[in-house]
């Protein structure tokens, strides 16, 4: 059934076979039924004949005469007559006959009145006849009435013959363009379905309020657009639930953060509040992080978000220079210096790349350097000269909150747990192999947005 | 130098009055947006502090409002949403500034210092950084309190790096400024000048240092052992 996927190749797959079916049954039911019709016309004309000739018996003393009258006397003429007769009597003695020998048409012995016959003549053609019986003058006599298949009504023969090559095609451009309205009438009916295929593709996260139109649905398919409108509601109470959550979660968790923040900065100098505000922007660290991956977790990337991932990457090399320096870090930006366009949210693969950045600072040596490199193709590396990442680690350290060894406190945290799922939002990977010189390298794999001039 | 701070913490208010305080600021304070609108109508403030979550609407619905007035006073918006899907939004709706809570004092005092510097030059005409100052009317360089004379291109880098004073200079900016429309810039310009910046800020004793963000642009930090 795969290969028929659409409705409409279904509907001419089965109508194409039905008008092979058709076209082979329907001509031959016609001729059969046509042939029925014909001989029918044949059998009564045969029964009509012979109550004509049984009109002309006449009662005569102790027997009959027949008095055919002479203007119908050619129609029984010899071989050239449409039909022969033969008359009997009770006894089976041939009476009259229009036949040279004067024999009858069939053997009187097998002859009953209202009987069919057939036989075979000696010139090879087939006569065809019938009995009838006809009481005159008290006495029962048997008219046999046949006609040379041969040389039957030539009209009616005509039209059967002719009926397969003169009649018959016609069927076949009636059944094609029974199709060909078929389609139409079907390509129409479907065009709700389309229109609202159109309308579907256009849901996305940024719209969620939009619904499928039930009022010009052909009624087979309400039910599934109305249940599809049904799992839309669910799913945007979903949506607006976990952003709400999220908005919410941030607001409770920063207000006493900001507050806290700002009654140390009020303290006097000293190392108590160099050390208050140490743990402070480790704590806000996390909660950002925490915040990020929650967001991240109903994140959906638009279909025609584009970004421009060294615009992106130049952007995050700038948010975290202040702090490589601040730890003694180089870094620099490398790689294409014209726009590389992907498919992608511009500020989550900011958050991507920055995250990228601070892993690399954090293992990078002080007086280490860190360099992001985008190349055309929508890749980005973030190249640090730290101890690399061990090989049985290199899928682990994506995990949330994991740590090389669980004894110590400290872990690797949500930094590169929030890179893997931007770069799953984005249809995107990240991996991590060692530098051959020493240090890691993360890769973060996007899709290139192909010929493209404008931005989000 | 007089604020606006709209915010609906009142023990954030508190604590945000005092910084401000101490940075050469006073404050006035209210709870709402309607109220803030009020206020803005009755008073010419130098700034607004602008929190997003007020009781009553999103701050960037009052801020859309006073952009669509013309109202122009500089807008510093503080937020506690500070999502991937946020953070683009209240730049775009017209906010000169942003910054996502919690955020350290000393920053809210920078960032409101650089705006109105960038308005109106209400600030006065001096840029500082560290030791070094400069006088933007003047274009006298003080370093350590000691006026030095900086040949005219050599001080507009230093201009830039100063407005940016903390945070990367795109490379693109020293070229537009240095070199105009005037086109063809050659490839290492801009490296010469801060080359030549960088040694003359060395031999006039600066605690501040220029770094190099390969690709990006060029970084001014402070020199801690030397300042200390």
């Amino acid at each position: 059934m795969n290969r028929f996927r659409s409705i409409l190749s279904r509907v001419v797959a089965l109508h194409v076979a039905a008008i092979a079916v058709i076209s082979i049954v329907m001509p031959l039911a016609l001729y059969w039924l046509l042939n029925e019709a014909a001989n029918g016309l044949h059998r009564d004309a045969l029964r009509g004949q012979a109550v004509t000739i049984s009109g002309f018996l006449k009662p005569l003393a102790d027997g009959v005469v027949l008095d055919i009258p002479p203007e119908m006397e050619p129609l029984y003429a010899g071989s050239y007559g449409l039909y022969s007769y033969a008359v009997l009597d009770q006894a089976g003695n041939v009476l009259f006959s229009s036949r040279n020998d004067g024999s009858a048409l069939f053997p009187p012995k097998e002859t009953r009145a209202g009987d069919w016959q057939m036989r075979r003549r000696s010139t090879g053609s087939v006569l065809f006849g019938v009995s009838v019986a006809r009481i005159v003058d008290g006495r029962s006599y048997l008219i046999q009435v046949a006609q040379d298949l041969s040389h039957r009504d030539v009209i009616i023969d005509d039209i059967v013959a002719s009926f397969f090559p003169s009649v018959a095609w016609i069927t076949f451009p009636l059944l094609f363009a029974l199709l060909l309205i078929d389609i139409m009438i079907f390509r129409r009916a479907l065009k709700p379905v389309t229109e609202a295929s159109t309308t579907a593709a256009a849901i996305g996260p940024t719209s969620t309020e939009v619904r499928l139109p039930e009022a010009a649905m052909p009624t087979e398919i309400v039910p599934l657009v109305h249940a599809v409108n049904q799992a839309l509601d669910r799913l945007e109470r979903g949506f607006r639930a976990q952003r709400d959550f999220t908005g919410d979660m941030a607001h409770e968790l920063r207000t006493p953060l900001t507050i806290i923040r700002a009654r140390v900065d009020s303290l006097e100098p000293g190392p108590l509040r160099d050390e208050l505000r140490k743990d402070l922007e480790s704590m806000t660290h996390i909660v950002n992080q925490v915040l990020d991956i929650a967001e991240l977790e109903s994140f959906i990337v638009a279909g025609d978000a584009r970004a421009d991932l060294q615009a992106v990457c130049a952007e995050a090399v700038a948010f975290m220079a202040p702090v490589a320096v601040a730890q003694s870090r180089n870094i620099a930006l490398a790689g294409a210096e014209e726009p590389v366009w992907v498919l992608g949210h511009s500020e989550a693969l900011f958050r991507a790349v920055r995250n990228l950045i601070e892993n690399a600072i954090r293992h990078a040596p002080a007086g280490g350097s860190v360099e992001v490199e985008v190349l055309a193709d929508g890749t980005v590396r973030v190249l640090d000269d730290g101890p690399g990442v061990p090989d049985a680690e290199r899928e682990t350290i994506f995990r949330r909150f994991w740590r090389r060894d669980r004894t110590k406190a400290e872990s690797r945290g949500l930094g590169l747990a929030i890179v893997a799922r931007v770069a799953e939002t984005h249809d995107g990977s990240v991996t991590v192999e060692n530098r051959p010189t020493g240090g890691a390298a993360f890769t973060l794999h996007l899709r290139p947005a192909a010929g493209l001039t404008a931005a989000n | 130098m007089r604020v606006l701070l709209v915010e609906d913490s009142t023990e954030l208010v508190a604590l945000l009055k005092k910084g401000l305080a101490q940075g050469g600021f006073s404050a006035d304070a209210v709870r709402t947006a309607a109220d803030a609108a009020h206020a803005l109508a009755t008073m010419r403030y130098a700034a607004m502090v602008l929190d997003r979550g007020l009781p009553d609407e999103d701050g960037l619905t009052l801020l859309r409002d006073m952009r669509r007035r013309g109202d122009s006073t500089p807008v510093l918006v503080l937020t506690a949403r500070d999502g991937v899907t946020d953070r683009v939004a209240g730049l775009r709706d017209g906010a000169d500034d942003y910054m996502a809570k919690p955020f350290a004092m000393e920053e809210l005092l920078a960032r409101l210092q650089a705006l109105l510097r960038r308005s109106d030059n209400l600030l006065g005409r001096r840029l500082t950084f560290g030791n070094v100052a400069l006088d933007t009317e003047s274009r006298q360089v003080i370093i350590g309190g000691t006026v030095r004379a900086f040949p005219a291109r050599e001080t507009a880098v230093l201009e830039i790096l100063l407005r940016r004073s903390g945070n990367v200079a795109p490379k693109r900016l020293f070229e537009d400024h240095l070199f105009g429309l005037s086109g063809d810039v050659g490839s290492n310009a801009v490296e010469v000048y801060i080359h030549r910046l960088r040694k003359m800020l060395a031999d006039s004793g600066a605690a501040v240092k220029i770094h190099t963000v390969r690709g990006v642009g060029y970084l001014m930090s402070e020199e801690k052992e030397k300042a200390g």
